[in-house]
């Protein structure tokens, strides 16, 4: 899922000081789920910004909101009158959630309260870690179901580098090798051969360098008919 | 029905009447409206008294009422068993803990006291005026075993004890075990992990090679405790020194410690990792006396970091420094320390005099002593706290002593700390009563305040699944979180930590602390 985390009250505060009327907007779903934009997080983000505009002697209105997912335009729409009537929109769902609400009201400003950060696995509670950067070009079943471009410092496809040692990564001697992983996976599988078979360079098109990705699924896309027969019933 | 308020306080502590005004503060407690008795009693706990103010709301029909007195696990529970009788809903009767969070911390300022206690008293009665009655539930228990976790003094005697009040007793005893007692003992076995709640558990346990499950009602953990063996700079110097219990456990045979006997703190006085232990202080005064009494003439040194007497452990101090004990403070830093090559003596530089001493050792003895990782296992397992001390949590001492916060779950001997013998025994005795009398009641009571989703915002993020110290989230087959009400402690760490804030806890909601928190800051925020 994705993982955000807050960024820096004073930065947010810095943000908004010059609004009047500001809604803080949640995410029910992945920022939710990490702890960083749920209910409970645009609560408490309300409460401290409120706290801080009364001791600066600011005169601003804050109110939390949150939607199911701020990235589907029908539940952003659930909150349509509150994002009309706003100076500002304070989103604290990923960056999708808060371009979907810019994209959605262009004349409204949205501001981000989170930094996005990672497509992360809760290891354990409160511990998300980065198992894959969405490089379009799946490989992991070479590597052992382990991913080299997002868990090896240098992104390595033919690895380990001469730096790893006692299965730490040399970049950072707290962070496990990848290739080390990978190596102990495949002999675990009885695969150890794939670890000498080189790896030609990857088609880094489908990256993210390319500009801006898109997915399409064309068997769950509506036909131009049956758009027209939604938006009909709305 | 308009609310009915009593408001009860104790003035039976020394300090509690001497700093505050106490008929002031009722004055302003009775002064608020809805409120139709209020009854400064000299203590709460007493069953006289408790007869009597239970009596008078009685009388004046109370459904509510305010104790200012202590925490609630410390007062006597006779008193909100008779306001049950009584009719009043017990999670109506609200403790507000004047002691603790008033008396101690401003002991020094007559002011703030009588202020924050009245404040306090305030925002308890609007806590009041918006609680609503809950009610309990009853789950038959399914046996009437009682586990008891360790085969040594305390747990034979523990055995014996419930074994008397009718329970079925299983003893699992970590090595093999020749020793006899009623019930069953299952020698070679370990605690893995615990299902279920006070009641009806279902423990699995490594019994030899194999793991079996094993039902039952309650637990009682008299494992020894494992204290780990002494490690640090004087343990290492001093071949012969050793943990207190043990000299105190040489004492009651009658062996004479050679004199004279240094009592230090920690065997790493420099040390960051071993915290001194809670009990360490009044243990050693109570053994400087006994060597007092027992050889006058010899001397006896304590030499600790602090010194800590609290209550009547002062009177003992008394005595102590009267018989002549040599107390000795050190600073971390110019700890006490003894020469290898020189084993008989310990330098230490004394913080009063701030010169440094050489004392001659006969015997030594360390107050603190590291735990061993045991504790934390079983501790995990059946999920129950831990103490500062590495050892198993008990309640409280004044009213739960062999209790641990789970119900269901009593503790003993070593367990919670290293004790000697005779103590060990008499508490296996009280756990195993306790226990006993548990399982005998044979059904539970759960309910009241307990955690309670609103499904329709919940996530299924698993963070309650997670958090909850008891097991008590799972995901039901909504794809959303359920409560297992009957293993909830009412603990609020789910509702505290749900991002999508949708659990709420039953009688503490957001509504009726915020309520609260505003009377108490006097006005909106
Ligand atoms: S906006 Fe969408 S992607 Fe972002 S946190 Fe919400 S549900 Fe997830
Ligand atoms: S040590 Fe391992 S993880 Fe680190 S850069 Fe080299 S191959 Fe990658
Ligand atoms: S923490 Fe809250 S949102 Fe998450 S699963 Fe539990 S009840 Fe649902
Ligand atoms: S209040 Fe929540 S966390 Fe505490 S015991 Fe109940 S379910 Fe578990």
């Amino acid at each position: 899922m994705i993982v955000a985390k807050r960024k820096p009250m004073a930065e947010i505060a810095e943000m908004v000081a010059p609004y009047k009327t500001v809604k803080v907007i949640g995410c029910r779903s992945c920022v939710a789920i990490c702890l960083a934009g749920g209910e409970k997080e645009v609560k408490m983000l309300v409460s401290a910004l409120r706290l801080k505009a009364k001791k600066e002697g600011r005169k601003q209105e804050f109110e939390g909101l949150v939607v199911e997912r701020q990235c589907e335009k029908e539940w952003v729409e659930e909150v349509e009158g509150k994002i009309l009537d706003s100076d500002l929109v304070l989103s604290m769902a990923c960056s999708l959630g808060a371009q979907t609400i810019g994209d959605m009201y262009p004349k409204k400003i949205v501001f981000p309260a989170l930094n996005t950060g990672i497509f992360g696995v809760p290891e354990e509670q409160g511990v998300w870690s980065e198992k894959c950067v969405g490089c379009g070009n799946c490989i992991i079943h070479t590597t052992g179901g382990i991913c080299p471009i997002a868990r090896c410092a240098k992104s390595m496809l033919n690895g380990p580098c001469g730096g790893s040692s006692n299965g730490k990564c040399e970049v950072n001697l707290e962070v496990d090798c990848a290739w080390y992983a990978i190596h102990e996976r495949l002999k675990l599988q009885n695969r150890l051969d794939l670890i000498e078979q080189v790896s030609p360079p990857k088609d880094w098109s489908t990256s993210h360098s390319g500009g801006r990705r898109v997915y399409v699924r064309d068997d769950a896309k509506l036909t131009q008919h049956q758009k027209k027969g939604k938006e009909a019933v709305r | 029905m308009k609310a009915r308020i009593q408001v009860l306080a104790c003035k039976a502590c020394t300090e509690m009447p001497q700093l505050l005004d106490m008929d002031d503060l009722m004055n302003v407690a009775s002064e608020r409206e809805l409120v139709v008795s209020s009854m400064l009693v000299d203590r709460v706990c007493d069953p006289k008294i408790i007869k009597r103010v239970v009596a008078e709301a009685s009388e004046r029909d109370v459904d509510r009422v305010l104790v200012l007195a202590c925490q609630k696990k410390d007062v006597n529970p006779g008193l909100l068993a008779a306001y049950k009788r009584a009719g009043v809903n017990e999670f109506m009767v609200e403790y507000i803990n004047l002691r603790d969070e008033v008396i101690l911390p401003h002991i020094s300022d007559k002011e703030r006291a009588q202020a924050k206690a009245e404040t306090k008293a305030v925002a308890g009665l609007e806590r009041l005026l918006m609680l609503q009655p809950l009610e309990k539930a009853e789950e038959v228990m399914r046996t009437k075993n009682v586990v008891i976790l360790g085969g040594g003094v305390a747990g034979r005697k523990a055995a014996e004890v419930a074994a008397a009040e009718g329970a079925h007793t299983i003893i699992i005893e970590k090595s093999g075990s020749s020793h006899k007692t009623p019930g069953v003992i299952m020698p070679n076995s370990t605690l893995l992990g615990a299902k279920g709640y006070g009641g009806n558990f279902v423990l699995s346990i490594k019994a030899g090679e194999k793991v079996e499950e094993l039902e039952c009602a309650a637990v009682v953990v008299a494992t020894g405790g494992g204290w780990a063996e002494l490690k640090g700079p004087l343990a290492k110097a001093f071949k012969s020194a050793v943990p207190l219990y043990r000299l105190h456990e040489q004492m009651q045979t009658g062996a004479v410690p050679k004199g004279p006997v240094v009592i230090v703190d920690s065997p790493d006085p420099a040390g960051k990792t071993l915290a001194v232990q809670d009990f360490a202080w009044d243990d050693t005064l109570e053994l400087a006396i006994d060597l007092k009494k027992q050889q006058p003439l010899e001397e006896v040194y304590v030499v600790f970091q602090e010194m800590r007497a609290f209550g009547l452990s002062e009177l003992a101090y008394k005595d102590a420094a009267e018989l002549g004990v040599r107390f000795i403070r050190y600073d971390r830093a110019a700890g006490p320390k003894i020469d290898p090559k020189e084993p008989t003596k310990l330098t230490v530089k004394d913080l009063a005099q701030a010169e440094v001493l050489t004392i001659p050792i006969g015997t030594l003895a360390f107050a603190a002593i590291p735990a061993n990782k045991d504790n934390i296992g079983i501790a995990t397992a059946l999920r129950i706290p831990m103490s500062p001390e590495g050892g198993v949590r008990r309640g409280s001492i004044q009213r739960w002593p062999v209790s641990t916060p789970r119900p269901g779950v009593f503790v003993c001997g070593s367990a919670m700390f290293p004790k000697s013998k005779d103590m060990a025994e008499a508490e296996g005795e009280a756990a195993g009563l306790m226990a006993g009398k548990f399982v005998m009641k044979g059904v539970i009571e759960y309910g009241g305040v307990v955690a309670e989703v609103a499904q329709e915002k919940c996530s299924a993020c698993l963070t309650c699944v997670r958090t909850c110290p008891y097991d008590a989230p799972y995901i039901g087959s909504a794809g959303k979180v359920e409560i297992r009400i009957q293993a909830c402690q009412g603990c609020g760490m789910c509702a505290g930590i749900c991002p999508s804030k949708a659990i709420e806890l039953r009688g503490s909601t957001d509504d009726q602390i915020a309520q609260e928190t505003r009377t108490m800051l006097g006005g909106d925020f």
